[in-house]
């Protein structure tokens, strides 16, 4: 599997190159952001990074406000899970930064164990997520399958044939087989057997009795 | 006395270079002795003109870089003037600010020496 992608955003050079090291240490690939307007550029595309870990105080847009922004998004882009890291460590400013939306919070300078479980936790979800989406995707497709066959079809009292919605009429074989996963064999039922089959296999048996009389009689 | 870097944070940088890449510690060092000059004297600029809410995301900035390469002293009045800052109290940064740039003074020499090994 790929390495997950990791943004740093961090207007500070050491800090930034510090947790990067630990990253690819960790296995991540990282990707940079010098300030929080260059970090939403980068999270608000089709395809953003797994993770984020972004500083609280940077110039122009803030850690937080960068999080209430991802939060904000709609659509399907797959969420990014968020790391605040800063030197803000007050229990206030804690609950401030998970209000605005950040999935964790790590103080700074960031300790490499510390910050390295906490980044694979949020590996792991993210990870959980995107199996959870591919479930629900599949699920859908299969739904999808089974309203084909909730409606209801005219059916010839006769021959059995099916109306379709080009109003065709079409063997059940061939419409099922377009409408669903269904493939059919071909057999015969008991009644069936008595009703058509031992009739002409007695024909068969009367024509060839005949034949034989005929040739013995010349 | 105590040590200008803290030993434990180096060797915890030295041991994040990965096998056959350039040295981590080396990186590090070199960022820090580029960007904290520049840094320390807009803070004092910044101070000389009573632009308290410069002067405090400046040493905040410091703060982060101090703290990163374990130069506690430094990060410590760092610490100091950020606080200072952010409740927007004047009195006593002036001292704190030279001390600031007497610790700088300190780490530098300890840096080089570090990268001359």
């Amino acid at each position: 599997m790929l390495p997950l992608q990791v943004l740093v955003a961090d207007d500070e050079p050491v800090s930034r190159t510090v947790v990067a090291a630990m990253l690819k240490k960790a296995g991540y690939s990282v990707i940079f952001a010098n300030d929080g307007e260059e970090a939403w550029k980068k999270l608000d595309c089709d395809d953003p990074p797994a993770l984020a870990l972004l500083d609280w105080e940077m110039p122009g847009l803030q850690g937080p406000e960068v999080v209430q922004r991802i939060r904000a998004r709609s659509g399907d882009t797959p969420p990014t899970y968020v790391i605040l890291l800063t030197a803000r460590d007050s229990s206030a400013d804690i609950v401030q930064g998970l209000k605005a939306g950040a999935n964790d919070y790590v103080t700074k300078p960031a300790n490499e164990d510390e910050l390295i479980a906490r980044v694979n936790v949020g590996a792991r979800v993210v990870q959980l997520q995107t199996a959870l989406a591919d479930r629900v995707r599949s699920l859908e497709e299969a739904l999808a399958n089974v309203k084909a066959l909730q409606t209801l079809l005219p059916m010839c009292a006769y021959c059995k044939s099916i109306r379709n919605d080009q109003n065709y009429w079409e063997k059940v074989e061939t419409y099922f087989t377009q409408h669903s996963n269904v493939s059919f064999t071909h057999s015969y039922c008991p009644n069936c057997y008595e009703r058509y089959v031992r009739p002409e296999l007695e024909a068969l048996e009367g024509a060839k009795a005949a034949q034989d009389r005929h040739r013995q009689g010349r | 006395m105590a040590d200008v870097l803290d030993p434990a944070v180096i060797e915890s940088l030295r041991e994040l270079t990965p096998p056959g890449e350039p040295d981590v510690l080396n990186e590090v060092l070199t960022i820090f002795l580029q960007e904290v000059p520049p840094r320390l004297e807009r803070l004092r600029t910044f101070l000389a003109a009573g632009n308290i809410v410069e002067v405090q995301r400046a040493a905040h900035s410091l703060k982060g870089s101090a703290g990163n390469i374990g130069a506690r002293a430094l990060h410590d009045i760092c610490r100091q003037v950020d606080d200072k800052g952010r409740a927007g109290d004047l009195s006593g940064l002036a001292p704190l600010v030279a001390a600031l740039t007497l610790e700088f003074d300190k780490v530098e020499v300890e840096i080089h020496r570090l990268m001359s090994n």
